[in-house]
């Protein structure tokens, strides 16, 4: 009698959020292969970052986050032309640096509350990890923001398009961080969606002091101070001075 | 019996592991209690720092002292009154355990203020200033940022605080009895020490001052009993 061959087992799943597969990032660290990885198997820089501990990864990560936003930041600056093109890749790169820089130790301190033993490297590195997902989306957004910048002047309708533009980015990048979780073997991720919450609020607000990023103004910096919730009120009633 | 790394008990503490915690509760040495004395030294100094910063830069150093000034005065003022409530309701837990105990659950508060600290930081550094048109918004947000994060501060200090005493003292219920009773003597006497050492926040419209001229003239309870009566009659 013979017997069948035994069928091929088929590949693994990676698609599904729940079936993330945690495993050794494979070829040499460049950074093409790092954002391919990011958008396919993420799972393999999560697990890298915990295990390989490159501080090439590390580095490539944070400075792929910081040019891909500042990328993004040449289409909002399109709008307005002139300097607005260099001012505006300035303010959010210097917008994503900032809201990292203020948000890390507090990472570190909810994923421990999670209770996750991670090191402090590691969680910086998913931190870059999350914002470089986030900057690669925005950039795959950018033909279409700018296409929408030239054919507009409403200063209203592109803040709330690149804004939805930029919540779907932190959406994919904040996954990132809760993949991270269950890869160290967090027990819950209430005290993380806490944080995400924080994150998300620090990065509205700084964009909202480091104003005007889509209109031109006479100063770099903005004259008056203000929450980002009083600032979208003042657009929406059109009482907003011109440069703040 | 080997001493912890303080970088070590700061993550214990954050973990909230019933089972380590009560091994540094039964090790107790004195190493661990300047350990958390100086976490929350560290913590609440820096929060205190971001607190008083919308009123004026000096306030902000006040209340870098005073804050955590006021958590060692409540701890100390309400050692022997916790410790006796602890053994009274069947803890298990020496004074010694006690005062470390209540230390560890004000240094996890410490640890999470002190991390947010950059945070709160960013909300007084946008919020308008006393001289502007929109200086009501500002103390508003900043007020209600403030009291957010210490609430949530102290519910999850006192979460990892209740597992603890669950573990030393075999029961839930009995736990949260014991709790209770801590809770209720460090509010009575931390509210009135806040009065004293007033002014955290800085009114807007007082001097920035380390203590009132007057600093031990009415109470807590008063000022919020005048308070309510000026809202409502």
């Amino acid at each position: 009698m013979n017997i069948p061959p035994n069928p091929p087992k088929p590949p693994p799943v990676l698609s599904s959020r729940r079936q993330l597969v945690f495993e050794p990032m494979t070829g040499d660290l460049t950074p093409a292969l790092l954002l391919e990885t990011l958008l396919k198997r993420p799972g393999q820089i999560i697990y890298d970052l915990f295990h390989a501990r490159k501080a090439a990864l590390l580095a490539w990560l944070f400075v792929l986050g910081i040019l891909g936003v500042s990328l993004y930041g040449v289409v909002v600056g399109a709008q307005a032309g002139r300097e607005q093109i260099m001012i505006a890749p300035a303010k959010l790169g210097l917008a994503a640096f900032l809201s990292m820089l203020i948000c890390l130790p507090s990472l570190y301190i909810f994923t421990a509350l999670d209770g996750i033993d991670a090191e402090i490297r590691g969680i910086s590195g998913s931190l870059f990890a999350a914002v470089c997902l986030c900057a690669i989306l925005l950039v795959g957004f950018a033909p279409v923001a700018w296409i929408f910048s030239q054919s507009t002047d409403s200063v209203l309708f592109m803040g709330t398009l690149h804004l939805v533009f930029w919540a779907i980015g932190i959406r994919f990048g904040l996954r990132l961080i809760e993949a991270m979780s269950r890869f160290l073997g967090g027990h819950s991720t209430s005290h993380l969606k806490v944080w995400s919450a924080i994150f998300i609020l620090v990065c509205l607000q700084m964009m909202t002091a480091l104003r005007p990023i889509i209109t031109t103004s006479a100063t770099f910096f903005p004259v008056e101070k203000k929450f980002f919730l009083v600032q979208w009120w003042d657009c929406l009633t059109g009482t907003v001075d011109k440069g703040n | 019996m080997n001493s912890i790394h303080w970088f070590a008990r700061l993550k214990i503490l954050l973990r909230g592991d019933p089972e380590q915690m009560f091994a540094e509760l039964l090790r107790s040495d004195r190493r661990a209690m300047i350990d958390y004395c100086l976490i929350i030294c560290v913590g609440c100094g820096l929060y205190g720092f971001t607190v008083g910063i919308w009123r004026a830069p000096v306030q902000s150093l006040y209340t870098a002292l005073k804050f955590p000034l006021l958590i060692f005065l409540t701890a100390a003022g309400n050692g022997l009154l916790n410790g006796m409530l602890a053994q009274v309701l069947g803890s298990g837990l020496s004074f010694r355990q006690t005062f470390l105990a209540v230390l560890m659950s004000f240094a996890i508060a410490a640890v999470i203020l002190g991390g947010l600290s950059p945070v709160t930081l960013l909300v007084v550094l946008n919020a308008p200033p006393l001289g502007s048109d929109r200086n009501v918004t500002g103390h508003s947000v900043v007020l209600l940022t403030h009291v957010f994060l210490i609430a949530y501060a102290g519910i999850l200090a006192n979460r990892h605080l209740l597992r603890l005493l669950t573990r030393s003292s075999g029961g839930y219920g009995q736990a949260r009895r014991i709790l209770l009773s801590w809770l209720a003597g460090n509010l009575l006497l931390g509210s009135q020490l806040a009065w004293v050492l007033r002014p955290f926040f800085g009114s807007p419209r007082l001097a920035v001052q380390f203590f009132r001229h007057d600093p031990l003239r009415g109470n807590f309870y008063e000022a919020v009993g005048h308070a309510l009566i000026r809202v409502f009659f």
